[in-house]
């Protein structure tokens, strides 16, 4: 239907509006990976003891936090909604169904992030008594400001609303196509807004019962396994919502770019299904070393957490097969030779291909992760950043940023300003997350923990194995900063590429499946069965645990302290929060820069 | 497999007529599958169980 | 629904991978015997330990022929006893509980690992050999100076455990 539509019109021809939104959602992730990227740099740096100049030990996780929650919160869903966006349009083929809807959960998200973000940052700023120095997993009772938690909650609020407003389109086209299949992008991009809602409502409790109420001094104590649980709970379903958006565009982009087809779009139904039954209940998996929860409901999590495995091990195939099919209708022979017959040049390829790469070690790291009694070995080591850098960090965030190559001319009608650029920066990212990824795994077997602004300890050492702690250091510092310059090089490409003039001549189309929606069962394509059995799943995984965990430590916790990280003199500050938190990014941000500067300085001058 | 195609397809490539056997895709991914194999042995049996302090109660 | 021959090859060996796994992990619990720590323990008062007869003075003593309980404190930045002193050849119960906020507890390099939240008993058992210095860590981000926070475990000949008061004022 839609693709032999598109072939000579761009997205940005044909939807404007639409386009608009999907640019403005793509500049706010790029806007978190730019912020992140900076965080990032520091952080390696200092961590690994090659720089310690330019922030205190103690600002470390200052900016840990703001590194977590803009990359793995911010860049990702902003980047999912961009995409989610075009997909859906796209590949139905009609326009959304009031963009007024769609600016505004776009505001939300905006907003809650700022929010969270400005408390996050006003860590820095000694003179404010605001900061949420809790990471990206806010475990209390370490406790941020309360405007922290209600900055995600209006965030993920906007989430909802934006999965809203891809239903309603598709509800309205379901009323002018009555008897089509849904077309498989938007299949995909409801399938994962239904995990997104399951996953969702468990942080959103937790935050809105416990944490914001707790924050603003209303309950006076929380029950820690319990919201760490209910962390969980969204913790990591939240992962396949960063990974969905990259597994769209290998099952329906990248196919297309090497000249191919995707080999089943039945499979990639099926793929999809089993990620939303199965990826919620297995959250307990990240709480093998936690006291208060039995040792059955670990075995359970883990089965279902290795059952996982089977959409990502499909997916492996048939992208690699679709791949394959291009290769050898552009003249590839051989078992191994059609790897040659590849659009190698093309950093929108090479991008992805090298992200799926990376995922497949990232697969073997998460095998292991996933492992119930080997966690022993590895849990809360670096062990576990160096897996989520390949899975999130490259799988995920190159998949984005290649795409982006391709994606943005058709939204802007703009050609990337240098492809060769691109592809430098997409195989000094692979080259930078070997380096770095590589070398923490090889620390986290050391014992060497994740988390921390200085691994190194006064009164042991760490065994040797792999390379010494020290050369490992070094392999990450070097890796972080190849990451970085891929960054700016993304960045800069980019911009430069905003400057560009406006062509026509540039539409992509997207070939059809081998083997098309036809040849999948219709009950694939009935949401609401599918919804219903990944209820019943998670009530049965967690409703035991979570009635044992309030049975053992009540709802409000059995006797635990409040510990605010954001009041050094205890002031009642609320009232003021709206007003310095205004002031606080200005400085928070002048402070940054003047940091920066003065390390720009020091470093000329050196 | 004919009947597989979608009515809107292209009929540029020939291939999508017939049975493609992804040969590359199954020879890759075995590879793939040997060095998980090899590895989680590595890693579960001789790196794990290998060490002290082993947790028993 | 049309499944091409060697996706359903593959499809078997993923399954025989996952069940590799699951095998192994089951094999480990019961062929080594490695249990999970888990909610063996009930809740404790994590701001009234100074109330608790374990955790008030926290310590090493023996419970058995050759069984030893550590009764370990973690608070920010540091654990109580520091070091801990245990016995070599000896079966150690660790027992450790937090005072403020979650922290984790790891002895560096072994499989002496766990999450330690207030409010919560974390119970491992682990078998030592011969006399060692082990160094302990704070693996869970619990605040400003989370990058001080750690001990030692020392495994010393039974006569120089013997001769001390199990590790209390070492």
């Amino acid at each position: 239907m839609s693709d032999a539509l598109e072939a000579d019109q761009t997205f940005y021809d044909k939807f404007p509006a639409e386009s608009r939104v999907v640019r403005s959602s793509l500049l706010g992730a790029f806007l978190a990976l730019t912020l992140g990227a900076i965080f990032g740099i520091i952080q390696t740096l200092h961590r690994t003891g090659i720089f310690r100049g330019l922030i205190a030990s103690t600002d470390y996780y200052t900016l840990l936090t703001a590194h977590g929650v803009f990359l793995a919160l911010s860049f990702t869903t902003f980047f999912l909604a961009g995409l989610f966006t075009w997909a859906v349009v796209r590949s139905l083929d009609r326009p959304l169904v009031n963009i007024k809807i769609t600016w505004t959960w776009y505001a939300l998200m905006a907003g809650g992030m700022t929010m969270t973000g400005i408390t996050i940052l006003a860590g820095l700023v000694d003179a404010v008594d605001m900061s949420a120095d809790v990471l990206f997993t806010f475990y209390a009772p370490l406790q941020a400001h309360p405007l922290f938690y209600t900055g995600l909650a209006v965030f993920i609020v906007g989430t909802w609303l934006a999965g809203a407003d891809w239903f309603r389109t598709w509800l309205a086209w379901r009323e002018e196509n009555p008897n089509e299949r849904i077309p498989l992008q938007t299949f995909m991009v409801l399938t994962t807004m239904i995990m997104w809602y399951i996953a969702s409502s468990a942080v959103a409790a937790s935050v809105l019962i416990f944490l914001l109420p707790w924050s603003l001094g209303l309950i006076e104590s929380v029950n820690p396994t319990l919201t760490r649980t209910l962390f969980w709970f969204f913790g990591h379903p939240v992962v396949y919502f960063w990974l969905m958006p990259a597994y769209l565009l290998w099952y329906t982009v990248l196919p297309s770019i090497a000249g191919g087809r995707l080999f089943s779009d039945p499979l990639a139904r099926v793929v999809f299904v089993l990620f939303v039954l199965l990826s919620t209940p297995v959250g307990i998996h990240h709480q093998y070393l936690d006291p208060g929860i039995a040792e059955g409901f670990k075995f359970i999590s883990m089965t279902n957490t290795m059952f996982l495995l089977l959409p990502s091990l499909l997916t492996a195939f048939t992208v690699v097969a679709s791949v394959e099919y291009g290769a050898r209708q552009r003249g590839g022979t051989g078992v191994f030779g059609w790897l040659r017959s590849l659009p190698w040049r093309d950093p929108a390829f090479t991008g992805m291909m090298l992200a799926g790469l990376m995922f497949a070690a990232g697969g073997f790291s998460g095998m292991v992760n996933a492992g119930m009694n080997v966690n022993y070995m590895i849990h809360n080591t670096i062990w576990v950043p160096g897996h989520f850098h390949l899975t999130v960090g490259t799988a995920v965030a190159l998949t984005f940023m290649a795409a982006t190559y391709w994606l943005w001319p058709q939204i802007t009608n703009k050609p990337i300003y240098s492809s060769q650029i691109g592809l430098f920066q997409v195989v000094l990212w692979f080259i930078g997350m070997a380096l770095m990824s590589n070398a923490m795994h090889a620390q986290g077997l050391l014992g060497v923990p994740r988390r921390t602004a200085e691994p190194e300890y006064s009164g042991f050492d760490y065994p040797v194995a792999f390379g010494g702690f020290e050369e490992l250091n070094v392999q990450i510092a070097i890796g972080g900063t190849l990451l970085f310059l891929s960054t700016v090089l993304f960045i800069g490409n980019l911009v430069l590429t905003m400057g560009n003039p406006r062509v026509s001549g540039i539409a992509e189309t997207l070939r059809p499946a081998l083997s098309g929606p036809d040849d999948a069962p219709e009950v694939l394509d009935d949401l609401r069965i599918w919804s219903g059995i990944a209820v019943v799943l998670v009530v049965l995984a967690y409703a035991l645990p979570l009635a044992a965990i309030i049975n053992d430590g009540g709802l409000f916790g059995p006797g635990v302290g409040t510990y605010p990280v954001w009041i050094d003199a205890a002031a009642g500050a609320i009232a003021d929060v709206t007003v310095s938190a205004a002031w606080s990014l200005v400085d928070a941000l002048a402070l940054l820069g003047s940091r920066l500067l003065d390390a720009a300085v020091a470093g000329v001058i050196a | 497999m004919s009947r597989t195609e979608t009515a809107g397809a292209p009929v540029d490539d020939a291939g999508g007529d017939e049975e493609f056997d992804p040969v590359g895709t199954l020879a890759l991914i075995a590879v793939y599958f040997a060095i998980l194999v090899i590895a989680w042995v590595y890693i579960y049996y001789i790196e794990f169980l290998g060490r002290d302090l082993v947790v028993v109660g | 629904m049309h499944i091409h021959a060697y996706e359903k090859i593959w499809l078997a060996f993923a399954i025989v991978l996952i069940l590799l796994l699951l095998g192994s992990v089951t094999y480990g619990a019961v062929g080594p015997g490695v249990a999970m720590v888990a909610d063996s323990e009930g809740q404790i008062d994590a701001t009234a330990l100074d109330e608790d007869e374990r955790f008030a003075e926290p310590r090493v003593e023996q419970v058995g022929e050759n069984h030893y309980a550590a009764y370990v404190v973690a608070y920010q930045f540091g654990f109580e006893p520091d070091p801990i002193v245990v016995p070599a050849n000896s079966r150690v119960t660790l027992h450790v509980t937090s005072r403020d906020v979650i922290h984790g507890f790891e002895v560096v390099g072994t499989n002496a690992n766990t999450m330690v939240v207030p409010g919560e008993v974390s119970e491992i058992t682990v078998e030592v050999g011969e006399p060692q210095e082990y160094g302990l860590l704070c693996n869970e981000y619990c605040g400003a100076g989370h990058h001080a926070m750690e001990g030692k475990l020392h495994v010393v000949p039974r006569e120089e455990f013997e001769s001390s008061d199990g590790g209390e004022s070492a």
